[in-house]
């Protein structure tokens, strides 16, 4: 019978113990998706903050250079568009494709601003209104606080993928309901170095 | 528990089987064993301990930790929301008042009812939640008097006692689970081995695990029964301790109330809700026997009788969103008790003085307080140097060292903090806590290189510099850093004798009167009731080495720390006069005791004796 209660208390013991550890790694991986849903939220307000401030900048710099309807207009799209990728990718953060589409528009949106600001320069009067001035102030600044809140997001993605590839937590991963990677946030910098792209006709 | 496992399993390994024979059971049970008795002592305590300490553990990762397995989320300090805005408005109010950081508020989305709770193991890792109902069908007096009772509950440590709680009914919960598993199992294998095969092994197992479901069982039961009587009292303190911050009793039983017009209004969703029952608001469950709340009729009596005794026939005040026009008592000033009877108490002029200096912020500065990215700037800028050369100096390392753009913030945000005033200085800085506690660990590690880089950008360190550092080492540093943990509690301030001189003489010092500093220490000295106390010349204190004696005297029981705290404001006000800075140096001191101080309310007489 001693055999039998040393028995019943190493099985007793294993199963409190693998109990407690599947809890944990349970805990562990919601707390981490947590961490990177919350940076995204911040992002999400930012972005938002930038998407408002823009068709206010169109609208000055309408009065200036109408021939430029073009451009102006492309804004206007790239804006709308990374204003819906936001809100596909923020029921979703760290989806890959929500957050691919969400970074690709964003970064052509960045490229259509930046094409409107290279324009810009060719009318002293526009770069010389305040409101002008106030509104790319504070688009730059918006742009640093997305750009530092993004990193912040993806070090919290890093965070939960290395949590759930980690040795113990990718066995049970999937059955927790963490199938996959969460997907890094990067912005297409391609378009965006496109952007000053100015043509001169005839020179 | 631990006699009712033994006697199980003395049953139980007594039980030698059927004899077949006969149809008759074996049994021989040895009532004494003492081997046996160590066994089932240790395994009980494994399990009880073990389940405990992971619990605990969990908990221990602070209030933030509960509030998301509740499902909560994080509200955005520079929401722009309306109904949110209002609420973090209130929540920002109370916290200068009480003189905490402000605590991170989580929003449980999908809760209709109206409810909240505080946890975490201090002021320090606090954090408020609070249902949507609650957020949309509260006017504003009513969700202050909610906010005041969480804040009551932060300030009177009862999220320690909470946790702690949980942690041992998680332990005991085990046990039960153990049982059930056991017997799940058992039976499984049992059923599978087919009729004739059931051994005397499975049968044994089959006991087990139903004793030790009893077992588990019974102990969550009056687990829960001494958790809920418990709460029961401190939800009273809570309610009491609201009116007191603010000194509008319709506010509290105004949403007492609403929860009782509602009918079971305050019952939540979540199925994590159990384990958290206590931390709420209102009850969060439906079960009577273990209400973690007093009911709500005799919670409103106690504060409000007229209110109480019209709930029963007219129906609960319509939800219509409109303040009650409660009119505030007349103010008095707080007793002649010393400054240490206000700490965790702030008073309604408190309240009133900590919404005057949050209006008196600039707009953008308060901005600036509630994203990470600006919040950064504001810090530097309190930390520019009003030294020309060293602003240039602390300007140039931010621009190499910080993140694009914050130099540059940093500077926009210096013109408006020069017209802010001084007071307001570490109340901005309790603002803009919670958003740096969002910086992601590598964030955090580059932002306090350049904390320290501007510090030491002049070769000195003035007051309000280690105030700050100090308000940065309790109240930030352990979001990302492990800090040690010292189980040790001082129970005589004659253990801690070097560190009291040091605390004594540095505070002393502080008054540029150098017989007003010997008074201060020797009126301070006679309080703590320590014989031979000497003040310490200049070279043998300073902040430097407060530093370490404040992290010593941290482990002194909190009664002592109270005396602590007074005999520090007499070493301050031996001259007569409190400067900004000198107070500044108290509240940091006391806070690094664990004893949040509201702010001291200056040229008003009888604020500090």
């Amino acid at each position: 019978m001693e055999m039998g209660g040393m028995a019943l208390l190493v099985v007793g013991g294993l199963v409190v113990l693998l109990f407690a550890i599947g809890v944990g790694i349970y805990n562990r991986l919601v707390a981490f998706r947590n961490r990177y849903k919350n940076g995204f939220s911040q992002i999400e307000v930012q972005l938002k903050r930038r998407h408002d401030l823009i068709p206010n900048l169109v609208e000055t710099a309408k009065g200036y250079m109408a021939h430029e309807r073009e451009t102006l207009d492309a804004v206007i799209q790239a804006r709308n568009q990374a204003s819906a990728g936001l809100a596909r990718a923020s029921s979703d953060p760290g989806d890959a494709a929500a957050m691919q589409g969400l970074g690709g528009a964003e970064g052509a949106l960045s490229g259509a601003v930046g094409k409107l600001f290279a324009l810009a320069e060719a009318y002293p009067d526009l770069k010389a209104n305040t409101n002008m001035m106030q509104l790319s102030e504070e688009l730059t600044s918006t742009e640093n606080k997305v750009a530092f809140a993004r990193q912040a997001f993806n070090d919290a993605v890093m965070g939960y993928n290395t949590a759930r590839q980690s040795f113990p937590a990718v066995l049970f991963a999937a059955a927790f309901g963490h199938p996959s990677d969460a997907s890094l946030l990067e912005f297409d910098s391609a378009a965006i170095e496109k952007a000053p792209e100015v043509s001169f006709q005839g020179a | 528990m631990v006699g009712l496992i033994y006697a199980l399993a003395v049953a139980l390994l007594g039980f030698q089987g059927v004899d077949p024979s006969t149809g008759a059971a074996h049994f021989a049970p040895v009532w004494l064993d003492p081997g046996l008795l160590a066994t089932v002592v240790f395994s009980v305590g494994l399990v009880v301990g073990g389940g405990s300490a992971y619990k605990t553990a969990q908990l221990r990762g602070g209030g933030h930790v509960v509030a998301e397995h509740l499902g909560g989320r994080l509200l955005n300090g520079d929401s722009r929301d309306p109904a949110e805005r209002r609420l973090l408005n209130v929540v920002e109010e109370m916290a200068v008042a009480s003189g905490t950081p402000t605590p991170p508020v989580y929003l449980l989305e999908d809760e209709e009812a109206i409810n909240a709770f505080a946890a975490g193991q201090g002021p320090g890792d606090a954090v408020i939640g609070i249902t949507r109902g609650a957020l949309e069908q509260l006017p504003r007096d009513e969700l202050q008097g909610v906010i005041a009772h969480e804040f009551s509950h932060i300030l009177n440590g009862d999220m320690r006692l909470n946790i702690r709680l949980m942690g041992v009914l998680h332990g005991i919960l085990i046990i039960g689970l153990l049982g059930y598993f056991l017997l799940r199992s058992s039976l499984y294998s049992g059923a599978v081995r087919g009729r004739g095969g059931r051994d005397q092994s499975v049968l044994i197992w089959i006991g087990f695990g139903l004793g030790l479901s009893l077992v588990g069982f019974l102990g969550t039961f009056f687990g829960n029964w001494i958790k809920a009587s418990v709460s029961r009292q401190r939800e009273f303190l809570a309610d009491a301790s609201a009116v007191q911050f603010t000194r509008n009793p319709e506010g509290i039983a105004g949403a007492l109330a609403r929860i009782g017009g509602f009918g079971p209004a305050s019952l939540l969703e979540t199925p994590n809700a159990p384990e958290a029952s206590h931390l709420f608001f209102g009850s969060a469950l439906r079960h009577p026997i273990f209400a973690t709340h007093p009911p709500l009729e005799e919670r409103i009596r106690r504060l409000d009788p007229q209110l109480a005794a019209g709930l029963g026939a007219a129906p609960a005040r319509e939800p219509s969103g409109v303040a009650a026009t409660a009119a505030p008592l007349a103010g008095f000033a707080a007793g002649g008790a010393g400054p240490a009877a206000s700490v965790g108490r702030p008073t309604p002029e408190h309240v009133d003085y900590a919404a005057r200096l949050l209006a008196s912020i600039p707009a953008d500065l308060r901005e600036a307080a509630h994203e990470p990215y600006s919040a950064r700037a504001l810090l530097h800028g309190l930390l520019l140097s009003g030294d020309a050369a060293v602003r240039k100096r602390q300007l140039a390392d931010l621009a190499q060292h910080a993140e694009a753009g914050v130099a540059e913030a940093t500077a926009a945000l210096a013109s408006s903090l020069e017209t802010l005033d001084r007071a307001a200085f570490l109340p901005l800085v309790d603002l803009l806590l919670p958003a740096l506690r969002r910086l992601s660990p590598d964030q955090y590690r580059v932002f306090v290189e350049n904390v320290d880089r501007s510090i030491r950008a002049d070769d000195r360190i003035d007051l309000f510099e280690w105030t700050l550092q100090r308000v940065l080492r309790t109240h930030l540093r352990p979001h990302f850093e492990a800090m040690p943990r010292s189980r040790k509690r001082v129970s005589r301030l004659e253990s801690v004798r070097g560190a009291c001189e040091v605390l004594l003489s540095t505070l002393a010092s502080a008054d540029h009167d150098e017989a007003a500093a010997r008074r201060g220490f020797e009126a301070a000295s006679a309080h703590l009731g320590i014989a031979g106390l000497e003040q310490l010349p200049a070279d043998r204190c300073g902040l430097a080495p407060l530093d370490t004696a404040l992290d010593e005297l941290a482990a002194v029981v909190p009664k002592l720390k109270r005396r602590l705290v007074d005999a520090a404001a007499l070493c301050i006000a031996a001259d007569g006069v409190i400067e900004i800075a000198e107070a500044e140096l108290l509240r940091a001191t006391a806070d690094s005791l664990g004893c949040p101080m509201p702010p001291l309310l200056l040229g008003r007489r009888g604020a500090v004796r």
